[in-house]
């Protein structure tokens, strides 16, 4: 066990961005304070759906006269019974055209009705909603609903499903093709120059987030508006899509974001359930409630990965890589309001932490009738991850080196960064990584984790065989194009702080009000962060893509800084001395002019801006700023594992685990020590353990939580963490996404492992690695004698 | 996840339960911990018009030494099981079997007497009643109890000898007083249930095996005696060899299930492992 890392506490005076203060919402949330969406519910009447049994399937008929008559029902409707404007959530991501026209990016426009009257096309698809006095008798009437389907063939395979002979899913389209994407750069390669040429096929396969809170709804009409409370991360899309759906102008729809179990990307997303519980409550002038279950989850939540990557990669005899091609396919299932993200995240990181001269990667999404997909933590990038350093680990062993060389040959240094890529980004900025040394990560992470620990953990472990794996990622973050930010100075002489970034438990009141307390020159205690509502702040795009800290902890901390100075010229008016004599101080501020001394506090300065005072005139001191960042800023990093195969069951344990990353400035190092564990621990679930699957006729399998598994903290090792910090000049405070970090590398790092420590007889090219078949290479090496 | 409607009845007694079964017949269930069976209300798996909840029934609750068999209440929850000496002392192998089981929280609901009449065949006691030669006391209608072997209850997945109308009151467990005892249970995540798991418990005389019990989980449609293994552990030294030898027929007619988390091959090898492992640690080696 690693001793925890040194913390940085804060000191009288410090700035609080870079020291773990505690989280200050951990006491609410530990003791069961918090307030989420299933505890607003109360008063409110239940919506309950219906949803699709058929994978694809021709909607015959829909009848709802037996359930309208059920107790407690108070109405019963379908997609024709809702007044909509527009009967599909658009898109929810654009590329940039100057990416589009550097990348040959396609995508069609997808229109998944929010309740489908003709057709559906995947088990879990919501088709009829029930308005019920409570969610007993709404399920009772549920069962009286009675829908005819015509099935239809299930497509399951992307492949298949992009056969020029596959019938098109959608029909307003031609065929399946959900997105497609083409990279190629560098010169051609000297055939001569090439040692070795490895080829594979890489699986990564459907998982999700699976967050403790599931998703909910409620919503309440008030006068001509209707207040949304929805367990997301994204509320201002979220009014968007309710909007684009209805019909009804953003001022008429406020959306509220309660304490959120946990998002991960599935609640980044605008779901038809968002659309059709605000429509009801307008039209039955309740309040109406809908809390997701955990089978609704497991078939209607946006689920990710699910790609299949087709590489050949080429080196030299020292082991440089000379080329790298990928043809890849993503099954997003019935639709994804990410698919241009998912695509372009993929191809630009398939681009990897390393010098590589000759790219060449194409890259297609296929529909297919399984649950819709979002962008799950990483959204692309550990599927990236995967398919390189897989190819790398394969071509080291071609060529009698280590997985550690190969890397060490290949990462980018300090001599290379920053290092541009001949592609623009997805905002149409040319990619340069903006980092510091990449080869640094790769040897802090072994000095954390050496290869001899496997020496040291056999000893400990004779019914396992054991090995060590690395793995690199690269990862771009603070995607904009922007993030608000709101401070306000409150009527008591504190601040609250606002954001459309919202939380889903990554500590934003903690780590937010850090940032404004350093903008503002205040005490910490001052400042309340608020929770995300489109009525604190009128502009946002909300959490995801690791953007945050980076996008929203700017945007507050100019706001704070503009807020500062317009209460420096305002006390220097009250106090009638000159603006330049004012120093602000932790509670206020103070001036000096050599014979006297004055002080005003916040406090009193907000009753001056209040009705009456002596700056009423001036209005209240409260900044909204939007920060756009030029482009993004690159995370980078390296992980090790340590595995132990069973020689008698193939069982893989996950022993020892390490990361070190090169993030920017941190401004909480506890929280991101947190993500980074987090996440590892995430990424585990996917390498071992999770897996949505499907019946050949596309019934969902993975239904229960004995069927789709977790991994608890029994699973989990340590992770050891070291942050390798270089702060970046893309925005004003220096930081960097680490959200994704630790989850990116693990599928990657965790197949090298389990390799290693089965001596190479076994190739993994698949996730979830399935275990049982290894025990035959486990036992063949306990005969061997190792 | 909610149930469908239905009534509520909590007897007081052994009495009044069955009385209430006698009335609601095939309309009725009965609710003990209700770990297994809320479930399956919720997922509307199964909908009675009546759950008659046999959590008032004291007389059921309880572990009690009748010298040479211990008895336990039907009603006894999973952590009173773990929580007893006598068990740990005279059944040994019940309380590691029992201690495998879900979580704490589970723990304390669940009762030895829902899992047995449940029958799931990756439930954890059955194989461990089994190996131990229980007997299960069942109350019928009139006052009518009789005592059915572990060996004839289970009868197949979900169904055992306990008729529609009666109630499992007691498990009576022969003494196995100084037995060593392991249940080696197979999982992907902790905290599940076993993918298989083998129940053993031997009695060593001088560094061999004197007796051996060996019950398996999971690896057919009801727990299973793995009665060859037993028989060829008899008189053998407790060292790896010997006792991997005498385990790796463990699978030898069974018929294990195939589903997501193994197939039937992987099972009948896991068996053997397990079997072994089961073994060696209740033999002490
Ligand atoms: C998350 C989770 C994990 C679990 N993991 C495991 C595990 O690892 N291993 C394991 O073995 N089990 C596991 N279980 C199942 C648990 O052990 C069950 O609760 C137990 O098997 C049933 O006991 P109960 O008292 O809860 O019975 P109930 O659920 O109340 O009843 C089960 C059935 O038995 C009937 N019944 C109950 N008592 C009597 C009686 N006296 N006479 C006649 N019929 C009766 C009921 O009508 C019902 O059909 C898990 C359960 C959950 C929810």
């Amino acid at each position: 066990m690693s001793a925890p890392p040194p913390r940085v506490t804060h000191g009288p005076g410090e700035p609080y961005v870079g020291t773990s203060v505690p989280r200050v919402e951990d006491q609410r949330l530990l003791d069961g304070r918090g307030r989420f969406l299933a505890d607003l519910a109360a008063g409110a009447l239940s919506v309950v759906f219906l949803r699709s049994t058929e994978a694809h399937a021709v909607i015959e008929s829909i009848d709802t006269t037996r359930a309208t008559d059920m107790p407690g029902v108070v109405g019963v409707y379908t997609g024709n019974d809702l007044p909509l404007a527009r009967d599909y959530i658009g898109s929810l991501h654009t590329p940039d055209p100057g990416f589009v026209a550097a990348t040959g990016f396609r995508m069609p426009e997808q229109r998944l009705a929010i309740l489908p009257v003709d057709r559906v096309h995947y088990v879990g698809q919501p088709v009829v909603a029930l308005v019920a006095s409570d969610r007993y008798l709404g399920e009772d009437a549920l069962e009286a609903v009675d829908i005819t389907y015509r099935p239809l063939p299930a497509v399951l395979d992307p492949s298949a499903s992009l056969a020029p002979d596959a019938a098109p899913i959608h029909p307003h389209l031609p065929d399946n093709e959900a997105g497609r994407i083409e990279v190629e750069f560098g010169d051609d390669v000297a055939a001569d120059a090439v040692a070795v040429t490895v080829e594979g096929t890489y699986r990564i396969g459907r998982h999700g987030a699976v967050p403790l809170e599931g998703r909910g709804v409620l919503a309440r009409v008030d006068g001509q508006r209707v207040s949304v409370w929805t367990s997301t991360q994204i509320p201002h899309l979220v009014r968007q899509g309710i909007c684009e759906a209805t019909g009804w102008s953003v001022d008429a729809v406020r959306v509220v974001v309660p304490d959120v179990g946990g998002g991960f990307g599935t609640k980044a997303n605008v779901y038809a359930e968002e659309v059709v519980v605000p429509v009801l409550a307008r039209l039955t002038g309740h309040d109406l409630v809908w809390v997701e279950d955990r089978q609704e989850h497991l078939v209607g939540s946006a689920q990710g990965r699910d790609q299949v990557h087709r590489t050949r990669l080429s080196v030299d005899r020292e082991g440089r890589v000379l080329r790298w091609e990928d043809d890849f396919l993503l099954d997003i299932g019935a639709g994804g309001l990410w698919v241009a993200g998912v695509v372009a995240n993929t191809a630009i990181h398939l681009l990897g932490p390393y010098r590589i001269p000759r790219v060449r990667l194409r890259g297609r999404a296929a529909f297919t009738n399984k649950t819709i997909t979002a962008q799950y933590r990483g959204a692309g990038r550990p599927e990236a991850c995967f398919a390189l350093e897989r190819s790398l680990d394969d071509a080291a062993g071609r060529l009698g080196i280590t997985p550690v060389e190969i890397r060490r040959r290949n990462l980018l240094t300090a001599a290379d960064l920053p290092y541009a890529q001949p592609l623009p980004y997805r905002d149409g900025v040319p990619i340069v990584y903006d980092g510091g040394d990449y080869l640094r990560c790769l040897d802090s992470v072994l000095e954390l984790l050496p290869a001899e620990t496997v020496e040291r953990l056999a000893a400990e472990h004779p019914d396992l065989t054991i090995g060590h794996g690395v793995g690199c990622y690269i990862e771009a973050t603070g995607r904009g194009s922007f993030e608000s930010g709101r401070v306000r100075l409150t009527s008591t002489g504190g601040f609250e702080v606002a954001s459309g970034a919202a939380s889903a438990g990554q500590a934003h009141e903690t780590v937010f009000a850090q940032v404004a307390a350093d903008g503002l020159g205040c005490s910490l205690e001052l400042v309340t962060v608020r929770r995300s509502d489109t009525d604190l702040v009128r502009h946002g795009v909300g959490t995801f893509a690791s953007r945050s800290a980076v996008l929203a902890g700017s945007a507050i901390r100019r706001a704070a800084e503009q807020l500062l100075d317009q209460a420096t010229g305002r006390a220097a008016q009250l106090l009638g001395v000159s603006p330049d004599l004012v120093k602000s101080t932790a509670s206020g501020f103070a001036a000096a002019d050599g014979s006297s001394e004055w002080e005003i506090s916040w406090a009193d300065l907000a009753t001056a801006c209040a009705p009456g005072g002596a700056q009423e005139q001036l209005g209240p001191l409260d900044v909204v700023e939007y920060f756009h960042p030029e482009t993004v800023t690159w995370t980078m990093g390296a992980h090790a594992a340590v595995v132990g195969v069973h020689r008698g069951t193939g069982a893989v344990s996950v022993l020892s685990y390490a990361v070190a990353h090169e993030g920017g400035v941190e401004i909480n190092p506890q929280v991101v020590e947190g993500q980074v564990i987090g996440g590892v621990a995430q990424g585990i679930g996917g390498a071992l353990l999770e897996q949505f699957r499907y019946s050949p006729t596309g019934q969902p399998t993975s239904t229960t939580l004995a069927e789709y598994l977790l991994p608890g903290t029994c699973d989990v090792p340590d992770v050891q963490v070291r942050h390798l910090g270089v702060a970046t000049p893309c925005n004003p405070l220096g930081v960097r996404g680490a959200g994704e970090s630790g989850t990116i590398a693990v599928s990657a790092t965790v197949a090298g492992a389990v390799e290693d420590a089965l001596h190479g007889l076994v190739r993994v090219s698949e996730t979830p690695i399935r275990t049982g078949p290894l025990r035959a290479a486990a036992e063949q090496i306990r005969r061997e004698g190792q | 996840m909610i149930p469908a409607s239905f009534d509520y009845v909590a007897p007081q007694s052994l009495t009044d339960a069955l009385a209430a079964l006698a009335e609601h017949g095939d309309d009725a269930k009965v609710l003990a911990g209700g770990q297994s069976l809320l479930p399956i209300l919720r997922m509307r798996l199964n909908a009675p018009s009546v759950v008659i909840d046999l959590g008032k029934v004291t007389e059921l609750q309880g572990i009690s030494d009748e010298g040479d068999h211990l008895v336990i209440g039907a009603m006894t929850t999973y952590a009173a099981v773990l929580a007893s000496e006598a068990v740990s002392t005279h059944a040994a192998l019940l309380s590691k079997a029992v201690a495998t089981v879900a979580d704490p929280q589970i723990r304390h609901r669940g009762t030895v007497g829902g899992a047995l009449v449940h029958a799931d065949p990756a439930g954890d006691v059955g194989a461990p009643v089994l190996a131990l030669d229980a007997e299960l006391v069942i109350a019928g209608q009139g006052g009518a109890t009789r005592t059915v072997p572990a060996a004839d209850f289970f009868e197949d997945l979900f169904t055992t000898a306990v008729g529609e109308d009666e109630l499992l009151t007691q498990i009576r467990i022969p003494k196995h007083t100084g037995w060593g005892a392991h249940y080696e249970k197979f999982v992907r995540v902790s905290h599940q249930w076993s993918i298989v798991a083998v129940a053993a418990t031997v009695r060593a005389e001088g560094g061999s095996i004197a007796e051996a019990r060996v019950g398996l989980t999971n690896m057919g449609s009801t727990p299973l005696r793995a009665t060859a293994v037993e028989q060829a552990l008899v008189g053998q030294s407790a060292t790896e060899e010997a006792v991997r030898q005498a385990c790796a027929r463990a699978a030898d007619g069974t018929n294990p299930p195939s589903d997501l988390n193994g197939d039937a091959d992987y099972r009948r090898h896991l068996a053997s492992v397990l079997t072994r492992r089961a073994v060696l640690a209740a033999a002490g080696a």
